[in-house]
């Protein structure tokens, strides 16, 4: 592959920063409480809100009593549809970055669509008076009785699937319909994947302030100037004027990419108040408000001949939405790209139901997609009676099928075979329930990983300070990916100035604009315009150094290179900060932009890898238990395989619970029964299976010249698919609904 | 500068805007001499070997009174139920959620958060074995529930009456929710620091 | 969570004294500030508790031990005599909560512990435990968690307890104290069952409060506590079982059967111990108990496996327990 003669564009030959095991560069503040989430914010003079939610799925908000809750101690004024400001709302637009979670404002009118959904926000002095007077709030309804909160049951069982087609989803190569009708094997099933959430450990939180005519908001966000610009775009004020910051979140995984109706009420309670106001999202309406993984209904139908050649793939899709904003979680997004296959139909549908808005979750469409996908070929493999691994194998895809272009760099084949030799996946016995240990049935299974790996503009700012310190500045965030470390690691490389002499500043939207924290393009994204701001700093010092009187007066700046912190020209060096100094100058910054160019026509990029996962079945007791996940993944260079490992195994954690625990239920009058971190079950310590993760090496120079590919999503999807495996190569039960829950396997 | 989380970046400083760290409920802490308005009670919580005296309504939560009252901004609140373990803090050495708490309860008693963990083993300098533990390992992603580990971490090794086997330990740290899913980093980690502590391998 | 008045007590007498029927008593909290919290529980007064000298455990001269109310559940699961003697308890507790929470948890808490039913925690939605004449929103909901032993028409919600399960298999004794002096209840019939009035759930008048819990003297034998959810820990039981099993050679001379997660109350499984007594311990005979227990369970919709699975936890917990005898 002629990716492997490209070399990186790094000013010295070799690593010794980028590639390293290094320990957080913000550990010690995470580790002491030092660390600044948004709710640790507190403002002088600062004011509490809480909201009241709809304790109705579907009608209409008929009167709200507020007299006894007015009334109560420290109640400063109570924010509902009657009395909110009138905003516009966000353009919405992705690519105006201006995306909101949510499109309908808080309090925009006085229709309900879910359960859940905000009718009014109590502010008062005092958190604990905000909450009581919240309790003190009494709505009356006008309810209509035909909401509609699960999609599975609208599902025939047969045929197509329920909802309306999303013409822009559909894509096709080759004739799907006929080579299915002649092939050999077939297999037509449907699976689903249920309404899953993100249970971020820290609960979404604004604290808004206005001074004067300028809003700043502390959040919990993913992306700072996509809030930062959806928030101008509602109050009707130039970007200049809002600012919104990020410096640590508790997590994200999708639910804090785009902004929330909490923020907006908190603002405009900040602003009629005249005070800072604090809205922490109870925990029982994180579960409603902020987002979710919509369950997802598929239909997967492959066409094979008796060698196991795929002569046909259909893969439909449907989603649950929203009336309050759309999301289409594209489930099947990335199957045209994963096998050869001449004949290939894609199609998706969408649901509305009484629910709060979808958002992306952690590996959006494609973790759902890969389980239909992936659990239908351990099913075709059972049909033909052929390992699931030589499956695979068999229908490699060696370019990308869908862009009919090739790869940027594809070690598939490395990632299967490494990970199965790992495993032990020689020692499967494909007979269902053949391989027993005591009380237990032991069941192995594999599929496929697989992530898009996309890189996004971003401009950033780079500076020399004459103390000998750096500093490094990007309007992108570290949700705990650990994006600070890295940039610290680029600059450090780049420089040879040692990484705690860095500092790096992000999660501020009037830092240079970053990228959302999120599809895993991060990293990919960031670390080249870093790399061109270093280049603008660096030739400012050149000039610098160069002029008259200077230490490399008369000497070709073509010439001067940078190496442990000095400017080097022949036998000549100077320390950079020695030369700010003699210069009597405290800083030499540079700023850039970059995005990707030229390659996106050129190649198709994607990361891939495979997981194998034993499981162990106790019949007597109905007990499930994931023993171990052994998993290889290909992400291009990791550029701190200490996080990127942590990213792999996190994502296995999560996908454990999308193949065994996590769902959402809704009954019959559209009400949530589980929207707690108690009854929303997600593993924990007890549930851990012996997690063994590889990182394959190989820099993927034409994805950007550090070759990362990035590592945030791609370790979730393949989990549910292969435990699924394991579960039926152990008890013979085929559960193509997630999750696999004690009543399914003991139904089936 | 509000962007700062670093104002040296030998010596990391968490609150370089000072807005962080002020506590935003003044009427929370006494003025010496006068007496508790009316509705609250005055009460003296030692945290972190130092005694506060401040007025609370008695349904104000120890966790909310560390946060909001104190500015101790290190324990976490999760759930505010019982259900994550985020906001466990030491009470007498003995690891408890302290989301339900009564601020009004813990008087007499003695209180320690993340903020004060080394202290309060000794180690006037640098860090707790545990806290070094979890830096190594990279037992924390997003950084939000670990304090919360490390309290549990810390009582659980230094009481003793948990085994030291693998599965005793995850089965101790089962109360503290990590969504980023470290649970194998965070387990490394506490066997390390379970080893530095008690002298065994 | 609303405002209320806080007192504290110093002794027995102070807390009978000034705890009214719309107070509360507190001890550990867990229960008490998460129900009031999502108002479920509104308080006019909170009576600290937690200083009463309630917080001994000691044998009684008849071989019985007596545990204080204010004993927390880790104490009482790693106390040595409860270790040795009740390891079905030390289980039982083990298994329940977390570290953190089992600290601060009382053993009087414990046993009055409120339902986990979503729909009983959430003051929205009608519920004839939280608000009688409202009806059940579970029987016509979700129910998977619920019970199928011991429901009624007016309530279906399980009692989350694992330390009662335990408590009821070794059988015990509530101490209630109250104005009109002290009153021993057994441990069975101290929780009631739902039937037409789910609201009360226990056999406490107003004013009095738990002052001890007296275990029966040890019944020896093989112990074995069981619990079975869908995460390995941190989450109330789906099923539980606790089994004390004594042998005379081959065969059972005496069972104790207590079942948890599958009942409005801890149960007792009586029809099990009967099944087992007498007859020889084979997975015949547990299973035939396990049947004899669950031939009375009926099902909602979303809770049917609970039938199976409860037969399960039983025979598994009599085999480990007939294990342990025989150790």
């Amino acid at each position: 592959m002629t990716t492997e003669t490209q070399k990186p564009q790094r000013v010295d030959g070799t690593l010794t920063s980028i590639g390293q095991k290094k320990p957080r560069i913000d550990g010690t503040l995470k580790l002491t409480g030092g660390a600044d989430y948004a709710a640790d914010r507190n403002l002088p003079n600062q004011t509490w809100g809480y909201p009241v939610s709809s304790t109705i799925a579907k009608g209409r908000l008929v009167a709200l009593e507020l007299d006894e809750a007015l009334a109560m101690p420290g109640v400063l004024d109570i924010f509902h549809h009657d009395n909110f400001d009138k905003l516009s709302r966000s353009p919405n637009d992705f690519a105006a970055a201006n995306k909101v979670g949510e499109l309908r404002l808080p309090f925009e009118d006085n229709e309900i669509y879910y359960h859940g959904q905000y009718i009014a926000l109590v502010v008062a002095d005092t958190f604990e008076h905000a909450r009581a007077a919240a309790r003190k709030v009494r709505a009356q309804y006008e309810k209509s009785d035909d909401q509609l909160t699960d999609i599975l049951a609208l599902d025939s069982g047969q045929g197509d699937l329920p909802g309306e087609d999303v013409p822009g989803d559909a894509s096709s190569r080759g004739d799907a319909d006929s080579a299915f009708e002649s092939a050999s094997i077939q297999l037509d099933q449907r699976y689903s994947i249920a309404h899953e959430n993100h249970s971020v450990m820290e609960m979404h939180a604004s604290v808004a302030q206005w001074e004067n005519d300028m809003l700043t908001v502390y959040e919990s966000s993913q992306g700072v100037v996509f809030q930062r610009n959806a928030l101008a775009k509602i109050f009707g004020i130039p970007q200049e004027k809002v600012t919104v910051i990020s410096h640590f979140i508790g997590s994200g995984f999708g639910s804090k990419l785009f902004m929330w109706p909490h923020a907006v009420m908190t603002s405009v309670a900040a602003r009629r108040l005249g005070r800072p106001v604090k809205t922490v999202v109870p925990r029982e309406l994180e579960y409603l408000n902020t987002g979710y993984r919509p369950t997802s209904l598929q239909r997967v139908r492959l066409g094979a001949d008796d060698s196991g050649k795929l002569l046909s793939i259909h893969h439909d899709g449907c989603n649950e939405t929203s009336p309050a904003g759309l999301h289409d979680d594209s489930v099947n997004g990335a199957t045209p790209s994963m096998y050869a296959c001449d004949n290939v139909a894609v199609t998706n549908r969408l649901v509305t139901v009484n629910k709060g808005t979808p958002t992306s979750m952690r590996a959006p469409g494609e973790a759902s997609g890969a389980f239909a996908l992936e659990t239908a070929l351990d099913e075709l493999a059972v049909k033909l009676d052929m390992d699931p691994l030589a499956l695979r194998h068999k229908n490699f895809a060696d370019r990308d099928p869908a862009a009919d272009l090739p790869w940027s760099s594809n070690h598939l084949k490395e990632c299967w075979d490494n990970a199965a030799q790992r495993f032990g996946w020689n020692k499967r016995n494909p007979t269902p329930g053949a391989m027993k240990d005591g009380d237990e049935i032991i069941g192995y299974g594999m599929a496929t990983q697989s992530w898009e790996a996309m890189r996004q503009h971003c401009s950033a700012r780079f500076g020399f300070r004459d103390d000998g310190t750096l500093l490094v500045a990007c309007g992108t965030q570290d949700i705990g990916t650990g994006t600070y470390t890295i940039v610290a690691q680029t600059a450090s490389e780049m420089t040879g100035v040692p990484i705690e002499m860095i500092d790096v500043r992000l999660g501020d939207s009037s830092l240079p604009s970053g990228p959302l924290s999120g599809g895993s393009f991060a990293t990919a994204t960031v670390l080249p315009a870093v790399s061109a701001a270093m280049k603008e700093a660096l030739a400012e010092l050149k000039t610098l150094a160069t002029a008259e009187g200077g230490v490399f007066e008369n000497v070709d700046q073509d010439s001067i290179t940078l190496r442990d912190g000095r400017l080097v020209s022949g036998d000549n060096s100077i320390e950079i900060a020695e030369l700010l100094r003699q210069n009597r100058i405290g800083l030499v910054d540079g700023e850039a932009s970059t995005k990707p160019g030229d390659e996106q026509d050129q190649y198709s990029f994607r990361s891939f890898g495979a997981v194998f996962v034993e499981v162990r079945w106790d019949p007597g007791i109905s007990r499930l238990r994931v023993a171990r996940i052994c998993s290889t993944i290909d992400i291009g260079r990791a550029i701190n395989p200490l996080t990127a490992t942590n990213q792999v195994e996190g994502s296995i954690v999560m996908g454990m619970g999308m193949g065994l625990f996590e769902q959402i239920e809704y009954d019959a009058h559209g009400y949530p029964y589980n929207n707690s971190l108690a009854d929303y079950i997600v593993p924990v310590n007890a549930d851990m299976p012996q997690i063994e993760v590889e990182l394959l090496d190989y820099p993927d120079y034409l994805r950007n010249e550090f070759g990362a590919r990035g590592v945030g999503e791609i370790g979730l999807t393949g989990v549910a698919a292969a435990i699924s495996n394991a579960v039926y190569n152990a008890t013979g039960k085929r559960i193509r609904d997630m999750p696999i829950s004690i009543e399914k396997l003991l139904a089936s | 500068m509000v962007s700062i989380q670093y104002s040296s970046p030998a010596s990391p400083v968490g609150h370089a805007d000072p807005g962080t760290a002020a506590p935003a409920r003044t009427a929370g802490q006494t003025a010496a001499g006068s007496a508790a308005a009316p509705g609250r009670q005055r009460i003296t919580l030692k945290v972190n070997g130092t005694e506060h005296t401040l007025d609370v309504e008695p349904n104000v939560i120890l966790l909310d009174a560390l946060r909001e009252i104190l500015g101790l901004h290190g324990t976490k609140k999760g759930c505010d139920h019982g259900q994550c373990g985020a906001c466990t803090v030491h009470i007498n050495g003995r690891s408890m959620n302290s989301c339900l708490l009564l601020a009004v309860m813990q008087q007499n008693v003695e209180i320690t958060t993340i903020e004060g963990l080394a202290q309060s083993a000794g180690f006037e300098q640098g860090q707790h074995p545990v806290q070094q533990a979890f830096l190594e390992h990279d037992a924390y992603q997003c950084g939000y529930c670990t304090a919360g580990q490390m309290m549990t971490a810390a009582a659980v090794i230094n009481e003793g009456n948990v085994e030291g086997d693998d599965v005793s330990l995850r089965e101790a740290m089962s109360g503290n929710i990590c969504r980023c899913g470290a649970y194998k980093n965070i387990l490394e980690a506490v066997q390390s620091a379970r080893a530095r502590m008690t002298g065994e391998g | 969570m609303r405002g209320f008045e806080f007192e504290q007590a110093d002794d027995v007498q102070q807390a009978i004294n000034r705890h009214g029927s719309s107070d509360a008593l507190i001890a550990g909290g867990t229960t008490l500030l998460d129900l009031v919290k999502l108002d479920v529980m509104q308080p006019e007064k909170v009576v600290d508790v937690s200083r009463l000298p309630l917080k001994r455990i000691e044998t009684l001269e008849d071989g019985r031990l007596k545990v204080g109310a204010l004993v927390s559940n880790t104490e009482l699961a790693k106390h040595e005599i409860v270790m040795r003697d009740y390891p079905v308890l030390s289980e039982a507790l083990l298994s329940g909560a977390s570290t953190g929470l089992r600290n601060m948890a009382s053993t009087g808490g414990n046993v009055m512990q409120r339902t986990r039913c979503p729909y009983f925690r959430d003051p929205a939605m009608p519920c004839n435990k939280r608000e009688p004449g409202t009806g059940c929103s579970a029987i016509e909901g979700i129910n998977r968690n619920h019970a199928v032993l011991g429901t009624s028409e007016h309530c279906i919600a399980t009692h989350p307890s694992d330390m009662c399960v335990g408590m009821v298999a070794a059988g015990a004794t509530v101490v209630v104290e109250g104005s009109q002096g002290v009153r021993e209840i057994p441990f069975e019939e101290y929780h009631l069952l739902p039937g037409e009035t789910p609201e009360q759930e226990h056999d406490l008048l107003a004013g009095e409060l738990i002052t001890h819990v007296i275990l029966d003297p040890p019944r020896g034998g093989g112990q074995s506590y069981l619990k079975l959810r869908d995460r390995a820990s941190y989450e109330f039981a789906l099923a539980s079982c606790a089994a004390i099993v004594n042998l005379e050679g081959d065969r059972i001379s005496e069972a104790r059967v207590a079942m948890g997660g599958v009942a409005t109350k801890p149960w007792r499984a009586t029809a099990a111990e009967e099944a087992l007594k007498g007859q020889p311990a084979t997975r015949e005979t547990f299973e035939r108990a396990a049947e004899a227990v669950m031939q009375d369970a009926v099902a909602y919709s979303h809770n049917g496996y609970k039938i199976t699975l409860g037969k399960q936890a039983i025979v598994r917990a009599l085999r480990d327990a007939t294990a342990a005898a025989r150790a």
